[in-house]
């Protein structure tokens, strides 16, 4: 979360030095400056004036003129806005003016000149409020320079962690600036004055929800704008300006990072406050003008009758602070976190005060911070204490942490003299015992994040300053067990695709139930569903990859890349049984070519491409070599061109063309090639270690085979007959080309092989071959009527 | 040819002579080899000549035998020089007859490319197993326990809200959000000393944009031994960044926090754009890279090692960031759309 920290308002509690030393060292410590704003006012010649008369706008229903008074001088000025009484003091840009870019002249309106005009805090750039005329306090002088009221300031954007919910304030971050600086730290001061507390001012009936809750009722306050310091202020921090008591509030939880809220006394039913549970049906009128209903799991500040706050998170319109009001309820709560940070996401609201006790404040501030608001509003808005609450049910012990000097430089790796330790500590509020061997710190009562030792590491490491801790390796003792078992394999395989022509994908794990169902490996088990997905196409597991890379075969088809071929190797999940058990994440390999065209032909030749690459691909890291089978129909494949892959009599994957019908439901014109393996299956987890064998010390012979069948005869088949019949010095057989034609009649194909004839203990005679040929001619007649070309 | 009954030396000649205007009419080498066949093959005109002087009278023998022999030479001989003509005029119009156009060259191969992700997860491993880590993988659905209450995280926790999960249906497994459960499920398994890298997939319900996405990947590294400093967390990531990105980066170490270490850092490295001056890409000159810390000695326990003894350090990087800076790419949704003109850049 954001925090805006002022430059002017820091230096109010230290003596911070130039905005980007303290950036630098901010950020180095854990609190980063995001960015550093220069914060200067964008207009010129615009005054404080005194409104001294109002009348309408003669022949306008919309306007009205106002006569104002900027020091002795009395101008005329048109208006829109309705805000305005007489005697308030407003924001005058004067004839000749500068708003921004904008330069203000004199105009008439319905023949009633207005010379400059009066300005809304949105056209001066200090707030976001468009709504009406900026009113100033009645102390502002009538023609003094708005400027004046504006000094410029450096506004720091901080970017905070959710472990330290006492930073967000400018005091919290002026005591990281002390400890940084080596800075005295100057907290502001609050009432003195101890009234008893009134248990019967405040009620807490839901000890669940509230640690603590300090009340203060203050009574004979006049409510105005505040002051412009006060406005400039929370203007600077980006808080909106009410009145003078609803900006105390404000002020002080900018202050000291407790939010605080204000209740008009006078309104609320029984003068008391009870801390509870919404009771069923209630609602609340909530200050942004909405009325919520209330869940009974929502802690609410409510009189005696009904809800009057959203407890922690936001007030009531009812009992809401106005110009009216007269005695005032400040409440300072702690609240329990989980809850409000439940009640928070529940009523889909998020304010400066919920984000605050989310993050889990200490009690310890509530106190201080009421104390501080009375003091600034008997300054700003009169008024006396006249009651007070302080229901407290389980005050926080403080624990003590023993921090060794040994253990600190065991976990930095740098001595950091004891005293510097306890210097460090003692500024950011710690209180310190000890030895030098030995420290006691106990942590500030602000602060709930700390209770081991290696929390006091790191508040001295950080500040102290990681910069200055030595860069060092772990010294040379190390476990030697096998690098990358796993990953080696994947890595050689995706070299051996790439090097066939496939372009590595990484889709998405999340795939729509319904596209996964249409193309899976055989035996996948159903799908797994996610319990909240964020969209229906990405509702479930993938249990293949090849849905997703269809996706992606999709969206390159319609950005006119036609014919790509992808791969990937990934997780798949596949269903355990039962639902809480690990599903398995077999990591499977998956590729796709797409055919742009659409003929058979292209497709067949792809699908050899593809059938070929996996060949390689056993060849490099399979655990045997594979060969193929016409699968049994599959789901989403082609019936008649698909193949299962076979490795030692087991099956590991599929390869084939599509069905039509699964390309439709992808939006994908042509065919595509598919396949998937179940890689760990198919895959060593490292590739075996070349072993060298001696060369042939005799010639080998080798002779073309070429085959024309009828009928669907595999080429498997042919090739078990040629190794039967080739005898032992038949090495080795190859499947080189395959033609069908008109040449050789319908229905029939040709297949040529490569044989290639070794022995190893002498030359082959021509005679010898020629025998095992004939063999297996004869052995190819019988079996299947196969005709030899020579 | 004639393969009769020789006799006088006047055969012999003629012979020469016949053969001599053969040979020079041959057009081509495959006349010229027909005629070598039927001079001096097996069944050949000279073979006959020498088989027929066995006929002949001892004192005749030896001079017509002689005499064979040379004119049979003189027709290698003969042969052989107008081959080699015949073969000279054919590679001298070898060019003209056998032209292509070598500057047309159709991609009948192609190489593939490896994704990004694959490129910069390489990289990280080789960085790593020089300074003798290994890799260690875990689910992707993962438990309650390993992914959230092992690393500090309790239900309720704000750091959940970070963290936004998947659940599977009907059951109370999730989509792993980070990769630092594989340091609880690695931990379970082994004693230090430790020193692995866990890279993988991870999963937030955040809606995607250039910089975010619900799925993207982290490399997480993890080292236990004794005596781990923070200052061997430090040197191990400025020799991690100056590896990736260049020896002339400079790094930066800055307070961070995360629930399962302490103390924590982030770290940034200076922008290699503008040197770390400042510019669009970058904080200040500074892009952040990394989280980590000294791992809490809770999680070291929950993971079943004892920190009485041991200490460590633990950091994480989105793969797809460090992917990003080092090779420019603009836009996270780049790397699940398997453009093949994103992919062909690599
Ligand atoms: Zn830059």
């Amino acid at each position: 979360m954001a925090m805006l920290i002022s430059l002017a308002w820091l230096r109010d509690y230290v003596d911070a030095p130039e905005p980007a030393a303290v950036a630098d060292r901010l950020t180095l410590a854990g609190l980063e400056v995001e960015r550093i704003i220069p914060h200067a006012v964008a207009f010129e010649r615009v005054v404080v004036a005194e409104v001294t008369e109002l009348r309408p706008l003669p022949g306008s229903g919309k306007n009205q003129i106002a006569r104002v008074r900027t020091g002795g001088d009395l101008s005329e000025v048109v208006t829109g806005a309705w805000n305005l009484r007489v005697g308030d003091r407003v924001p005058y840009a004067l004839p000749g003016s500068r708003l921004g870019e904008r330069v203000i002249e004199p105009k008439t309106f319905l023949g009633v000149t207005s010379q400059g005009m009066l300005c809304s805090p949105i056209e001066l750039g200090l707030g976001e409020d468009a709504g009406g005329i900026m009113i100033l306090d009645r102390g502002a002088q009538p023609g003094a320079d708005l400027r004046q009221l504006y000094p410029p300031d450096t506004i720091f954007e901080l970017d905070l962690k959710s472990n330290r919910p006492d930073l967000f304030c400018h005091l919290g971050v002026a005591r990281e600036v002390g400890a940084l600086f080596k800075l005295a730290v100057r907290p502001p001061e609050g009432s003195r004055r101890r009234l008893k507390s009134n248990p019967a001012l405040v009620t807490i009936e839901a000890p669940e929800g509230c640690r603590r809750f300090a009340g203060r009722l203050i009574t004979g306050v006049r409510v105005a704008p505040s002051p412009a310091w006060l406005q400039a202020r929370l203007h600077a921090a980006g808080v909106r300006p009410i009145n003078n008591v609803v900006d105390v509030t404000n002020y002080v939880m900018l202050e000291l990072g407790q939010p605080m809220h204000a209740f008009d006394h006078a309104r609320l039913q029984g003068g008391r406050l009870v801390i509870r549970r919404a009771r069923p049906g209630e609602t609340l009128l909530a200050l942004d003008g909405k009325e919520r209903p209330l869940s009974p799991e929502f802690m609410v500040v409510a009189d005696a009758t009904r809800a009057q706050a959203l407890a922690g998170i936001i007030g009531g319109e009812e009992s809401a602070v106005t110009e009216g009001t007269t005695a005032v309820l400040l409440e300072a709560a702690t609240w329990e976190p989980r809850r409000i940070r439940m009640t928070a996401r529940q009523v889909g609201l998020r304010t400066e005060a919920s984000t605050r006790f989310e993050k889990g404040l200490s009690p310890a501030l509530s106190l201080p911070a009421v104390d501080r608001a009375a003091q600034l509003i008997h300054e700003l808005a009169g008024g006396e204490e006249k009651d007070a609450a302080d229901v407290y049910l389980e005050p926080l012990v403080p624990a003590v942490i023993e921090l060794s000097a040994g253990e600190l430089e065991r976990t930095l790796g740098l001595v950091i003299p004891s005293a510097d330790a306890k210097d460090i500590l003692v500024r950011l509020g710690f209180a310190v015992e000890g030895q030098q061997e030995l420290l006691l710190v106990t942590p500030p009562a602000f602060r709930l994040d700390c209770h081991i030792p290696a929390d006091l590491v790191e508040e001295v490491g950080r500040i102290y300053g990681y910069d200055r801790i030595p860069s060092t390796l772990p010294g040379a003792r190390t476990a030697v067990r096998e690098l990358y078992q796993q990953a080696r394999s994947a890595d050689l395989a995706k070299d051996v695709l790439v090097g066939c022509g496939y372009e590595e994908a990484v889709t998405n794990t999340l795939v729509g139930v319904a596209s996964t169902l249409r193309v899976h490996m055989p035996d996948a088990p159903k799908a797994l569903r996610i319990k909240n997905p964020l969209a229906e196409t990405r509702d479930a597991l993938r249990q293949s990859l090849l849905p997703g890379l269809l996706e992606a075969l999709s969206l390159n088809a319609r950005q006119d890349q036609p014919g790509a071929g992808l791969f990937e190797i990934g997780a798949a999940f596949w269903s355990a049984g039962k639902g809480s058990d690990f599903p398995h994440e077999p990591r499977l390999l998956a590729t796709v070519a797409h055919v742009a065209a659409s003929s058979a032909g292209a497709a067949a030749v792809e699908l050899r491409r593809v059938q070929a690459a996996l060949r390689l691909l056993a060849e490099r890291v399979g655990k045997a070599p594979i060969e193929f089978q016409p699968a049994q129909p599959v789901d989403g494949f082609h019936p008649g061109r698909t193949a299962t892959l076979i490795q030692d009599g087991e099956p590991v994957g599929v390869v084939g063309e599509l069905h039509p019908r699964v390309l439709a439901g992808f939006d994908l014109p042509g065919r595509v090639i598919a396949a998937e393996v179940v890689f760990d299956r198919f895959a060593q987890p490292d590739p075996p270690v070349p072993q060298a064998r001696p060369l042939p010390r005799f010639p080998g012979v080798r002779r073309d085979l070429t085959v024309v069948v009828s009928g669907r005869i595999l080429g498997n088949e042919l090739m078990q007959v040629i190794r039967q019949r080739g005898g032992y010095t038949l090495r080795e057989i190859s499947m080189q080309s395959e033609y069908e034609g008109p040449q050789l009649g319908a229905g029939r194909r040709s297949l040529s092989f490569g044989l290639h004839y070794q022995a190893d203990d002498r030359t082959l005679t021509s005679e010898e071959v020629s025998a095992s040929y004939e063999r297996i001619v004869e052995g190819l007649k019988e079996r299947f009527q196969a005709e030899v070309r020579s | 040819m004639q393969g009769g009954q020789a006799s006088g030396t006047a055969d012999l000649d003629q012979l020469v002579r016949s053969a001599r205007e053969q040979i020079a009419a041959a057009p081509d080498e495959a006349t010229l080899e027909q005629l070598r066949i039927d001079l001096l093959g097996k069944k050949g005109v000279m073979t006959a000549t020498l088989r027929g002087l066995g006929s002949l009278p001892a004192d005749q023998r030896a001079a017509r035998g002689a005499r064979a022999n040379d004119v049979k030479n003189e027709i290698e001989s003969m042969l052989t020089a107008r081959t080699g003509a015949l073969a000279d005029a054919r590679l001298e119009t070898i060019g003209e007859r056998e032209w292509m156009d070598v500057t047309f060259v159709p991609a009948l191969a192609r190489r593939g490319h490896l994704h990004p992700l694959s490129l910069i997860l390489r990289d990280v491993k080789a960085i790593f197993s020089r300074i003798g880590y290994e890799v260690a993988l875990g689910p992707e659905v993962e438990d309650d326990f390993h992914n959230f209450e092992a690393l500090n995280i309790p239900a309720e926790h704000p750091a959940r809200d970070t963290m936004d999960s998947f659940y599977l249906e009907g059951s109370p497994l999730l989509l792993r959000t980070h990769t630092s459960p594989v340091q609880i499920r690695y931990m379970q398994a082994h004693q230090p000393p430790i020193r692995i890298i866990a890279p993988g997939a991870v999963y937030r319900r955040d809606a995607t944009d250039p910089y975010h996405g619900s799925q993207f990947h982290q490399v997480e590294g993890l080292c236990i031994d004794e005596d781990i400093r923070f200052s061997d967390l430090k040197g191990t990531i400025e020799y991690f960044c100056r590896s990736l990105f260049g020896a002339d980066r400079r790094i930066r170490i800055t307070g961070d926090h995360f629930p399962f270490t302490e103390p924590s850092a982030g770290a940034a490295v200076s922008c290699g754009i503008c040197g770390g001056a400042g510019c669009r890409s970058c904080k200040g000159g500074w892009l952040e890279i990394l989280g980590s810390g000294m791992v809490h000695p809770q999680v070291l326990r929950n993971g079943g090692i004892d920190p009485a003894r041991f200490s460590g350090f633990a950091f994480g990087a989105g793969l797809e960031r460090l992917a990003m800076l080092k090779y420019k790419i603009a836009d996270l949704r780049a790397f699940l759309d398997d453009d093949v003109r994103f992919l062909r850049q690599f």
